[in-house]
């Protein structure tokens, strides 16, 4: 459903536009990209950094959720890809557009209008207005579409959402379940490219936060990206990226889907003391009976786990993307009982050194215990015993 | 100091944009009332003592000439504690040198030195001025552009000049009282008489009473006996005016309109309690968080109710802080203002107790009770409705479990929406928003209805009380439709008047008329009042009276007249038909009254009578002193230049012209005496709708303040600046023609109560009401722009909310 804007002669709007004005080359895919992004907030007690320097990009169509603990910055991250915020420093590109550069706040807010959808947790539905009339409300700000066909564009919306029997109530007059299906069809008003939720199930219920999630799934189908922050793993799960933050900062992905028990601190740790490696096909990376100094987590490629079998060595196991390896001669001591090496094609590993990962675990029980039991599993899996004990 | 006590001084000085509007809200109602009261009680008690302390003249004579033998014979009169008398007559002047001419009263005395009654008060320069010199009245300077030391030409009759320095500057605060038409008067000694060509005669001789000084009846006895004395004396009395020595003649008047002005002070004060209690309301709105944890940690409701009525108390007596010293000051300058209109003297700056209390107890009252019921639901909330940040109020969206129902008046704006869009007409949602906003917090709606309702009432009736004022003034007009008035100083036949003036280029008409006057009388034979006698032709087309009762004079009336409503002060039944005793050159008479016609007369009973029978009273048929001519253009100008040239002409002619004046010149000055006190009304209205304004502005900042959160969503759904500045400033306008529709509909009653007290004040009798579209459109203008301003600061300020302040409310 691609919206008719309305006549650039005759709208109101119809100055060069804001988004023409600030447009940049576009970077292939890439709908959300942020370069060294720095926020800084001054009060009394002196200057406090909530943002240190994150860099991301989020691709077209994605569907891509935010969590982090309270105070961790993922609001103020998601100010920064709404343009509520201003950053301290570094850039926001948001579809092509460098949206802090030469643009005044007024001017955001109609670029926002056009551009961006944003769902809040607590609906923000305008109490004196009508759940129809709500929907309409962003069209008559950024003038889209004709006047006249604006009621039946948010009727339509409304039946999408499934609430057309309650066009002309009051948001007060709705559950909250109701009140949030509206609010997505506000911000799909204007039929923008990118939707933004801040934690748009929770103040929901289970079945109204699976009816918004289906809603979601819906529009990433349709070509939509949707970035939202939330808490509920439920949704994190069916997301296509889980971006973590703490303290400011971007945790690996890699090391968050690794290691997903792992308390955020940890994991930021981790971001930090990780090395990069790149084996060529078939390079060994652990060569058997030899002391293991490191952590290692798949980021792009595969590896094969190859055992000395008493007659030829064969692979007992192919680890791919987001999954880890030489944890077990970490947790249990001794030499690499295997021989693990670069998959067919080249691979990206994270290395995390064992003095770090050790200490780690020593303080990340739960996540040592998870290990463990991965440890086990594998070497349930595998069939085989530690010959050497 | 304790805690509690320190968040008062804190919440004091902190948010001083809000302490300010608080203050202001209470300094405007008090400063009004200050200097209402004040200069009420200045005025009514200077202006008796300033008219007194100059021995005003009890009873005044207006003669043809006498000398003073006869002035002897009034001041040996029974009962006559002094008398003066000075010669009185017009005379064209102007600035040496300069082209535009003045007429002056010019008034001259025998012995400036023996001046004993209405006493000249110097102040500038010589006051006694030698032969051929002149001091002017300060008035005069308002007229003539001159200064003390420069030259006078006088037009002489038959058009000569003659030429006098002004040598000094004088007050004669009893001569002009109480007569708004007066020239400005000019006083030469009798010795410069000759040189102005002037018989060295009196014409008027100024009398105080020996007793009974403030017994209007009494003098007038006296009066009737002095006058009696000089006619029987041969010395002709034209009229007589009686005054008392402690009422200055406009006391009466001016008291009227102090009490207007006091009614509006205390309208005022209501206007600005109402933005009181609106600022406190919002400002305990704003600090229900504070009150949920001062609660929470053990504050009792009753410590809670201390705080916020010391912060009241605190913001009143800042309040009066500033407005008790500004208050005295302002009431100080409207009576110097008032009294230099009407020609007295106040007695000195100085603090009015009484008006001092009124500003006290206004200053702590007023916000008391006003922040009275916010203190009292503000200490009353529970912890938990405090905490819950719940700070909206929303009054269209009930709280708690009864939150699906929904108020009548948003169902029915939602169905009228519908009900037009289902027609094909569809309002912005944008618009549909200020629409709907304007109606969610009615109780602040309607304090700021009322404000600026009474504002614009106030406003608009004081413009169809000018139109009233200046259409009865008009309609008095219609008594002197003559556009030119000649008169001479001795009669001339009609027919020689006549043929002179058909000469003049311009005139298409003319008539003669007389004058006689004498005084009404009792049933006792008591004087009652002067009465003055206009002789008009019966068929005259100059005069249009405004007839109460009755018929109008006919050729063939003997004896019989038409009385102007004064009369009925002394005969409240009187009918067409009924007879009155009159007394004219001593003879008492009895007149029927024949009809009773609608004027203003401050001097006395006015009567119409015909020509025809005027004439042969004064034994002066087919003459007359007086000619009213019609020029062919109406116009001020037209008749001013017609005037002058007429004057000229018979001047040149030999004839001994009195003055020559335009018709509407009386009338205009009579117009704009009117339009003095229209101002104060005017001020006053001006000072209600800025109150209306302060009110708007504060309502809108309030309603800004706590619509915050739906602003920045706004912005978030892509409101630009003009978008979120324009929903702001289009609800102030919504109120602002809400408000304008209100006041048409208050405008009616409030016009008729200005209308009736001014004019009883200035016209002594009530008046029929005319409606101006002036002051409905200036005030729908103005209340526009005053609702736009109001809005502007409010909707910057929205606009400059970003929306993460909405997440922070979170």
């Amino acid at each position: 459903m691609k919206p008719p804007r309305s006549n650039p002669s005759t709208a109101r709007g119809a100055r060069p536009t804001i988004d023409s004005a600030r447009k940049i080359p576009p970077e292939s895919d890439a709908m959300i990209q942020l370069h060294d992004v720095v926020k800084t907030f001054s009060n009394a007690a002196g200057e406090f950094t909530v943002l240190k320097g994150l860099d991301l990009k989020i691709k077209r169509g994605e569907f891509v959720s935010i969590v982090g603990k309270s105070g961790s910055g993922k609001s103020t991250l998601l100010n920064m890809v709404t343009g509520i915020d201003h950053p301290s420093d570094g850039q926001v590109v948001v579809n092509d557009v460098d949206i802090y550069t030469n643009f005044t706040e007024s001017q955001r807010s109609k670029w926002r209008g056009r551009n961006l959808g944003i769902v809040f947790q607590f609906f923000q539905l305008l109490p004196m207005l009508t759940l129809l009339e709500n929907v309409m409300l962003p069209m008559d700000y950024v003038d889209m579409y004709d006047f006249n066909k604006r009621p039946e564009r948010a009727m339509d919306l409304l039946k999408l959402v499934g609430l057309e029997k309650f066009a002309n109530k009051l948001p007060v007059l709705v559950s909250t379940g109701q009140q949030q299906l509206a609010a997505i069809a506000r911000a799909m008003a204007c039929d923008p490219p990118l939707l933004v939720a801040d934690e748009p199930t929770g103040n929901l219920d289970t079945r109204s936060a699976d009816t918004i999630i289906q809603l979601f799934e819906t529009f990433v189908s349709q070509g939509k990206t949707i970035v939202l922050v939330t808490h509920d793993p439920s949704i994190t799960s069916r997301t296509h990226r889980n971006i973590i933050i703490s303290d400011g900062e971007l945790i690996d992905e890699t090391i968050s889907r690794a290691l997903p028990l792992l308390r955020h601190r940890h994991m930021l740790e981790f971001t930090k003391l990780v090395e990069e490696r790149v084996y060529r096909p078939h390079e060994t990376i652990i060569p058997r009976d030899q002391h293991v100094d490191y952590f290692f987590m798949i980021r792009k490629g595969g590896v094969e786990v190859i055992l000395q079998g008493k007659k030829k060595d064969h692979i007992v196991s192919r680890l791919g993307e987001n999954e880890f390896f030489g944890e077990m001669e970490l947790l249990r001591g001794g030499k690499s009982i295997a021989n693990v090496r670069a998959g067919g094609q080249p691979v990206e590993v994270l290395a995390l050194p064992r003095a770090d990962f050790i200490r780690v675990m020593n303080e990340s029980p739960i996540t040592a215990e998870a290990l463990g039991k991965i440890v086990q599993k594998r070497l349930e899996e595998h069939q085989i015993a530690d010959y050497r004990r | 100091m304790r805690p509690r006590w320190i968040k008062v001084f804190h919440d004091l000085w902190d948010n001083k944009a809000r302490t300010l509007l608080v203050v202001f809200s209470i300094a405007v109602g008090v400063f009004s009332i200050g200097v209402i009261a004040g200069a009420y009680q200045i005025i009514s008690n200077d202006m008796s003592i300033s008219y007194a302390a100059n021995q005003p003249a009890n009873v005044e004579l207006r003669t043809v000439g006498f000398n003073q033998d006869v002035l002897g014979s009034i001041q040996n009169t029974h009962g006559v504690l002094d008398a003066e008398a000075r010669r009185v007559f017009n005379m064209r002047v102007r600035v040496a040198g300069t082209e535009k001419w003045t007429t002056l009263d010019m008034v001259a005395f025998e012995d400036f030195e023996a001046n004993t009654v209405n006493l000249l008060t110097a102040l500038q320069g010589d006051v006694i001025p030698k032969k051929r010199e002149v001091v002017l009245e300060r008035d005069a300077l308002n007229h003539v552009d001159v200064q003390v030391g420069n030259v006078l030409e006088f037009q002489l009759q038959d058009g000569s000049t003659k030429t006098m320095p002004v040598v000094g500057v004088v007050q004669d605060t009893a001569m002009g009282a109480g007569d708004f038409l007066a020239s400005p008067y000019a006083y030469v000694s009798m010795s410069s008489l000759q040189y102005l060509r002037q018989p060295e005669l009196f014409n008027r001789a100024y009398v105080t009473v020996e007793t009974g000084g403030d017994d209007i009846r009494h003098i007038r006895v006296i009066g009737a006996d002095l006058k009696d004395k000089l006619e029987k004396n041969g010395t002709r009395v034209i009229r007589t005016r009686f005054s008392e020595t402690y009422e200055h003649p406009l006391a009466s008047t001016v008291n009227a309109i102090l009490g207007i002005l006091m009614a509006l002070g205390i309208l005022i004060v209501f206007l600005s309690s109402s933005l009181i209690a609106n600022t406190l309301s919002a400002l305990l709105n704003q600090h229900l968080r504070h009150i949920g944890v001062i609660k929470l940690v053990g504050g009792r409701k009753r410590q809670i109710f201390e705080m916020y009525l010391v912060l009241i108390m605190s913001f009143a007596a800042l309040a009066l802080l500033i407005t008790v010293p500004l208050g005295g000051q302002g009431a100080y300058g409207l009576a110097l203002f008032i009294s230099s209109e009407l020609n007295f003297n106040v007695l000195g700056y100085r603090i009015v107790p009484m008006a001092l209390l009124i500003q006290v107890a206004v200053g702590l009252m007023v916000p008391l009770i006003a922040g009275l019921s916010p203190v009292i639901s503000g200490s009353r909330i529970t912890v938990l409705r405090a905490l819950s940040g719940d700070l909206t109020g929303d009054e269209s969206q009930p709280q708690g479990q009864q939150q699906t129902r929904v108020s009548w008046l948003d169902r029915m704006l939602i169905r009228l929406t519908r009900i037009l869009a289902s027609r094909g007409i569809h309002f912005p949602r944008p618009f549909i928003i200020s629409l709907r906003n304007t109606f969610r917090r009615r109780g602040r709606l309607i304090l700021t209805l009322f404000t600026l309702t009474m504002g614009g009432a106030i406003f608009i009736a004081v413009f169809n009380v000018r139109a009233t004022l200046h259409a009865y003034i008009g309609s008095i007009g219609k008594y002197f439709v003559a556009d030119v008035t000649l008169d001479f100083d001795q009669p001339y036949r009609l027919r020689e008047i006549e043929q002179m003036v058909m000469q003049v280029n311009g005139v298409v008409g003319m008539e003669g008329w007389q004058f006689v006057s004498g005084e009404l009388l009792d049933v006792n034979g008591e004087v009652l009042e002067n009465i003055n006698i206009f002789g008009p032709p019966a068929d005259s087309v100059l005069i249009e009276p405004l007839l109460v009762k009755g018929r109008w004079i006919h050729a063939d009336d003997v004896r019989k007249l038409a009385l102007s409503e004064a009369a009925y002060g002394y005969f409240p039944n009187i009918e067409p038909g009924d007879q009155v005793t009159l007394k004219i050159d001593g003879r008492e008479e009895d007149w029927e009254v024949i009809g009773i016609f609608k004027f203003v007369d401050r001097e006395g009973v006015l009567a119409y009578a015909p020509y025809e029978y005027i004439s042969q009273m004064n034994n002066l048929a087919n003459r007359s002193y007086s000619f009213r001519l019609i020029t062919e253009n109406h116009e001020r100008s037209y008749q001013n230049a017609k005037a002058e040239e007429l004057d000229k002409f018979f001047r040149e002619r030999g004839f001994k012209v009195r003055v020559a004046q335009a018709g509407r010149a009386t009338l205009d000055t009579a117009v704009e005496s009117l339009d003095t006190l229209v101002v104060f009304l005017l001020i006053m209205a001006i000072l209600t709708a800025v109150v209306g304004a302060m009110g708007l502005t504060g309502t809108m900042g309030m309603n800004v303040l706590e619509r915050t959160r739906e602003i920045g969503i706004t912005r978030a759904i892509g409101a630009d600046d003009r978008a979120v500045m324009s929903m702001v400033i289009s609800e102030g306008l919504v109120i602002g023609a809400i408000s304008f529709v209100l006041a048409i509909i208050l405008s009616i009653p409030f016009t008729y109560l200005l209308s009736t007290i001014v004019s009883l004040a200035v016209f002594e009798t009530p008046i029929d009401v005319i409606y101006t579209f002036m002051g409905y459109v200036i005030w729908f203008g103005l209340v526009l722009v005053l609702s736009v301003v109001a809005s502007i600061l409010p909707a910057r300020n929205a606009a400059r909310l970003t929306i993460r302040e909405v997440l922070a409310y979170e």
